[in-house]
């Protein structure tokens, strides 16, 4: 624990923590607002607007006795500096005095303000930050009126500067705070920004290649305190007061990121609520303040013109629009035939009332089939034993500690846990990345570890020796499932209980077990009974009918095959995709942004996501159409809303007992609060409000006894003469329906790609750049090769989605053969 | 590459600082002897050389006043044209040279040939006016001087084409 020290502020004594950066105690503890402009809590402080100019003293004692120096009327003497000083780069001690009212430092805040002003374009009217813009705040509360400055001796720049696809940079507007530099260098870790000249002329510059194109680009233009930095995507979108942001959860990947959705009546889109931007929202367990560009641009296949708006139904062979009535009425033809040979499959943004809704229907017709799309994933046990403890921090680990990742590249899967890691490593931790190939963490990582196909579980079993893991005050294992087999995977997550055990980690805070799931609520379809082990039986063999609730099924062929063998499938979605191309009744679902519901994130917090926009055409909350095929088949009428769905769900979910959405819509508080409201620190991130969820106790936190269970690595695959192993990867831009509908984004998803090792390309004959085929499993992809001095010999890392038609999604043998290019005809 | 031509003078720049990256100052000196100016090209190649992002080169480039960023003449000449220097007349004469190579402020002859720009103090208001040209100091200058060195250097230029044209460039 820090030690209290009590300082005065403006006169009063203030007790805060020792140390403390002067500004964050000052507004935490004073309630004092010391007005900034490059200070930001989540950097080093730097000193360079000269904003949060105070005056600073310290009482005085006596040398000889150490006695307090004492004025005339009993107050103790004060010795105050003959400057004022920065309060961002002043950390408190027991002593100090602040004054920050005073005629000298008001004088120095407008002028500071008339100086940043000096050469600033003023041009708010037609400025994306107008409404929330710390300059605009400051300077109506501490600036000066009018400007001394005759416009005409205003320095010009640039205003529309490209600085990668998705970032603008006005030049005249930046007001040198340096935020953006400092974001990319301390917290992204990839320097691709800088200052150019100096003084009035100095510019945000990237002469980098690649340039700004980092998964995290967006979070500058939240930081940024002006309307330097816009995005592509909102840039001349709106006006923030015309905004409601509209608490939600991002439907991207296992982290969870706390976002809101900046909500406005749209005419260009028919006069209805759409997603103007995506903004961050602060969750200090979480995401902090930072979103992926994924969760910030990824959010148009909402309004996607692709979306189903009606239901379908085979006549005489070809899906045909129909009535929602009946096409539940032939599902529930098809359901009531089949007894209880029915399979449900929940895919990765199903939600848990979605998912209770398909238990209750499966209980019902007396199936116990519950999967989980996709299929690669092994058994989630483990998870729920030694899952990091309730109340964990990543932004706590440091010095002492250890951060061990297995077969993830967390770049691509979780792209916030990727920063956390790196920002864990730079405070001291330990962090050891281990997988079978490169992967960026690398960079950051003290140590990395290099295993063969099939060696992740063999590295993790022997890793309770490593003096590092063994020692480390706080350890957190990510454990995802790059290169695995489903079974492997469920074997690694075992050794990784094993480990935590052993080493006396499991269920302490800051400890545990992270899965990198695929899905936002992968973890809430375990949690509801789902198990993608279920799914692979239903591939082996197929139920009469299969209920499909959005997961993309046939991008396997045997997911194909389950579908072409079960008699009638019934495929809920929000998109026309391979799955629903081979359904017999197709009903349309809302998308997250629609409709209320919870995603439970792969740290087992539970979240509240809120309805923002109106339903596209006829679809329905996944929960109700369930319902109604239910109710057809004899069950209650479907529950009224999602918040009944989630009580009932917390009813008879022991793990979820108490997580009633009132409970979940209670926000923690945010230490320091960096939400838009009350705004001190500039930026817009929004502020907690629609909760930040609530966890479910692992196992080991209840003190439960956990045992050991020896684990043994499962055969790995083996590639035959002529062959290659090709491992498919999760890369975070892929060209799923859910992503690629925002077209912003076309630029940074690439062409259909494999990464072959130089050796093995020139040994089958193939180029970079030229064209191969792979074949595997009865399937074939036809993909661009490239060359990769990084990837592993023997294997072919083949990312996930980016080409059309179905693949294996598991390790698997197969073959890579050049594609002679057609000559062109002249 | 630098890296091949002077890998000598490299190896002796890197001797002199513990960290690599304190050497970006002496690297670019070296790069703008090389190419004239810092290049785009420079600014990656000692990004390589000393483990840092090719932004950050550019970036310290950009803050000093004697990295060339574009290409300019074989005689830069930087003209003190600050208070005290303006006191004895730098601003005069200032204007008088520019109106003798027919150029602007800023600008370059089309000959390629002198560059001239005004600067902020050089620590030399005694000795005003007075200018920098390739980082030598040239100082209680007046346009009679002044001639004669432009004549001076365009001689010694012709000279420096000459050998080159032969293939045999005058040490400096
Ligand atoms: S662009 Fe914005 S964040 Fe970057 S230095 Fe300028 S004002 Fe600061
Ligand atoms: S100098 Fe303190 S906030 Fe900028
Ligand atoms: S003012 Fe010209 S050299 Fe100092």
């Amino acid at each position: 624990m820090t030690t209290t020290v009590t300082i005065h502020i403006d006169g009063v004594p203030y007790a805060v923590p020792d140390g403390m950066n002067l500004v964050d105690a000052a507004r935490i503890y004073a309630g004092v607002e010391i007005p900034i402009f490059c200070y930001h809590p989540k950097m080093k402080p730097v000193g360079m607007c000269r904003m949060c100019l105070v005056d600073l003293g310290f009482e005085v004692r006596d040398r000889a006795t150490g006695e307090l120096a004492l004025n005339p009327d009993g107050t103790p003497q004060v010795r105050w500096g003959r400057k004022l000083e920065t309060g961002c780069t002043t950390t408190v001690r027991a002593g100090m005095y602040v004054r920050t009212r005073t005629e000298q430092v008001q004088e120095a805040r407008r002028d500071v303000l008339e100086f940043l002003l000096s050469s600033h374009p003023l041009d708010c009217p037609v400025c994306d930050k107008g409404g929330e813009c710390p300059l605009q705040n400051l300077t109506m509360r501490h600036g000066p009126g009018t400007s001394r400055m005759a416009y005409d001796d205003k320095l010009h720049l640039d205003k529309h500067v490209p600085l990668g696809d998705l970032i603008y940079l006005d030049r005249e507007r930046c007001i040198q705070c340096a935020r953006c530099v400092r974001f990319q260098d301390e917290v992204v870790g990839d320097d691709v920004l800088a200052f150019h000249e100096r003084g009035r002329r100095l510019q945000i510059i990237t002469t980098s290649t690649p340039g700004f194109d980092t998964y995290f680009s967006g979070n500058t233009t939240d930081i940024c305190p002006v309307g330097a930095l816009t995005t592509a995507d909102f840039r001349f979108g709106a006006r923030p007061w015309e905004l409601t942001n509209v608490p939600s959860i991002s439907p991207h990947g296992p982290v969870g990121e706390n976002i809101a959705l900046s909500m406005r009546l749209d005419r260009d889109s028919g006069g209805v609520q759409v997603i103007k931007r995506v903004i961050p929202r602060q969750n200090e367990d979480v995401n902090e303040i930072w979103i992926s560009d994924k969760t910030r641009f990824g959010h148009h296949f909402t309004l996607s013109p692709d979306r189903l708006r009606e239901a379908l139904a085979r006549k005489r062979g070809e899906l045909t629009p129909v009535a929602l009535d009946d096409a539940l009425k032939a599902a529930a033809k098809a359901l009531k035939e089949a007894g209880n040979s029915v399979g449900f499959i929940g895919g990765p943004m199903t939600s848990n009332e979605d998912f209770f809704a398909l238990r209750e229907l499966a209980a019902h017709v007396g199936s116990r089939k519950l999967g989980l799309w996709p299929a690669t994933l092994g058994d989630a046990a483990p998870a729920a034993e030694v899952g990091i403890a309730s109340g964990s921090r990543l932004t706590e680990l440091g010095k002492g500690d250890a951060v061990l990742v297995v077969a993830s590249d967390l770049e691509e899967e979780a792209p916030i846990w990727f920063l956390q890691a790196k920002q864990a490593a730079d405070r001291g931790a330990a962090l050891i990345v281990a997988n079978l190939r490169e992967t960026k963490l690398d960079r950051y990582a003290s140590r990395t570890v290099r295993y063969g196909l099939g060696g992740a579980v063999g590295f993790l079993d022997g890793a309770a020796s490593d003096e590092t893991l063994a020692q480390a005050a706080n350890l957190v294992v990510f454990v995802g499932n790059e290169g695995l087999g489903a079974d492997e995977h469920g074997v690694l997550l075992r050794a990784a209980a094993n480990l935590l055990i052993t080493t006396g980690h499991a269920g302490r805070r800051n400890n545990g077990l992270i899965p990198v799931w695929p899905g936002a609520n992968t973890q809430g379809g375990f949690d509801l009974g789902f198990e993608s082990a279920a799914t692979r039986a239903m591939l082996q063999s197929a139920p009469d009918v299969l209920i499909v609730v959005g997961a993309d099924v046939a991008e396997t062929p045997a997911g194909a095959a389950a579908l072409d063998a079960a008699k009638f499938v019934i495929a809920l979605s929000l998109f026309p995709d391979a799955t629903t191309a081979k359904a017999d009744v197709v009903l349309p679902i809302q998308s997250f942004a629609e409709r209320d519901g919870t995603f439970t994130n792969a740290m087992r917090r539970v979240q509240r996501f809120y309805t923002a926009q109106g339903p596209v055409g006829e679809s329905l909350p996944a929960w109700q159409v369930i319902g109604l095929l239910g109710q057809r088949l004899g069950m209650d009428r479907p529950r009224r809303s999602a918040a009944l769905v989630m009580k009932a769900l917390a009813e008879s979910v022991k793990l979820y007992a108490g997580m009633s959405y009132p409970a979940l819509a209670e926000a923690a508080v945010q230490t320091p609060p960096i939400g838009i409201s009350p705004g001190f620190y500039g930026g817009t991130a929004a502020a907690p409000t629609g909760g930040t969820g609530l966890q479910w106790p692992s196992k080991a936190e209840s003190r439960a006894k956990l045992s050991v269970t020896p684990v043994e690595a499962p055969q790995a695959v083996h590639a035959g003469a002529g062959e290659l192993v090709i491992v498919p990867l999760r890369r975070l831009y892929d060209r799923a329906p859910e992503f690629f509908a925002s077209a912003v984004m076309h630029g940074r998803i690439p062409q259909p790609f494999v990464a072959l090792h130089p050796s093995d390309a020139a040994r089958l004959g193939a180029v970079d750049g030229g064209r191969v085929k792979l074949s595997a499993g009865g399937a074939s992809l036809d993909v661009t090769a490239v060359v990769d001095a990084t990837a592993p010999e023997g294997l072919a890392l083949l990312p996930q989605r980016l080409a059309p038609g179905a693949f294996p999604q598991e390790p698997v043998a197969g073959r890579v053969e050049p594609v002679a290019e057609a000559v062109a005809a002249d | 590459m630098l890296k091949d031509k002077y890998a000598d003078r490299i190896e002796k720049i890197f001797a002199k600082y513990a960290d690599k990256r304190s050497a970006v100052m002496s690297l670019l000196y070296l790069a703008q002897e090389e190419y004239g100016y810092v290049t785009e090209d420079a600014c990656a190649e000692i990004a390589a050389l000393i483990g840092t992002d090719p932004t950050q080169v550019r970036s310290i480039a950009g803050f000093y006043t004697m990295f060339r960023e574009e290409p300019k003449g074989r005689y830069w000449l930087q003209v003190c044209t600050d208070l005290p220097c303006a006191l004895r007349g730098a601003d005069k004469f200032y204007e008088e040279l520019l109106q003798e190579l027919g150029i602007e402020d800023g600008g370059t002859t089309p000959d390629g040939m002198f560059t001239v720009e005004h600067v902020m103090c050089l620590a030399a208001c005694d000795r005003a006016p007075m200018l920098q040209c390739n980082f030598h100091y040239h100082e209680h200058l007046d346009m009679d001087t002044m001639r004669a060195l432009i004549a001076q250097w365009r001689a010694e230029a012709g000279v420096l084409a000459e050998a080159a044209a032969v293939g045999d460039a005058p040490a400096e």
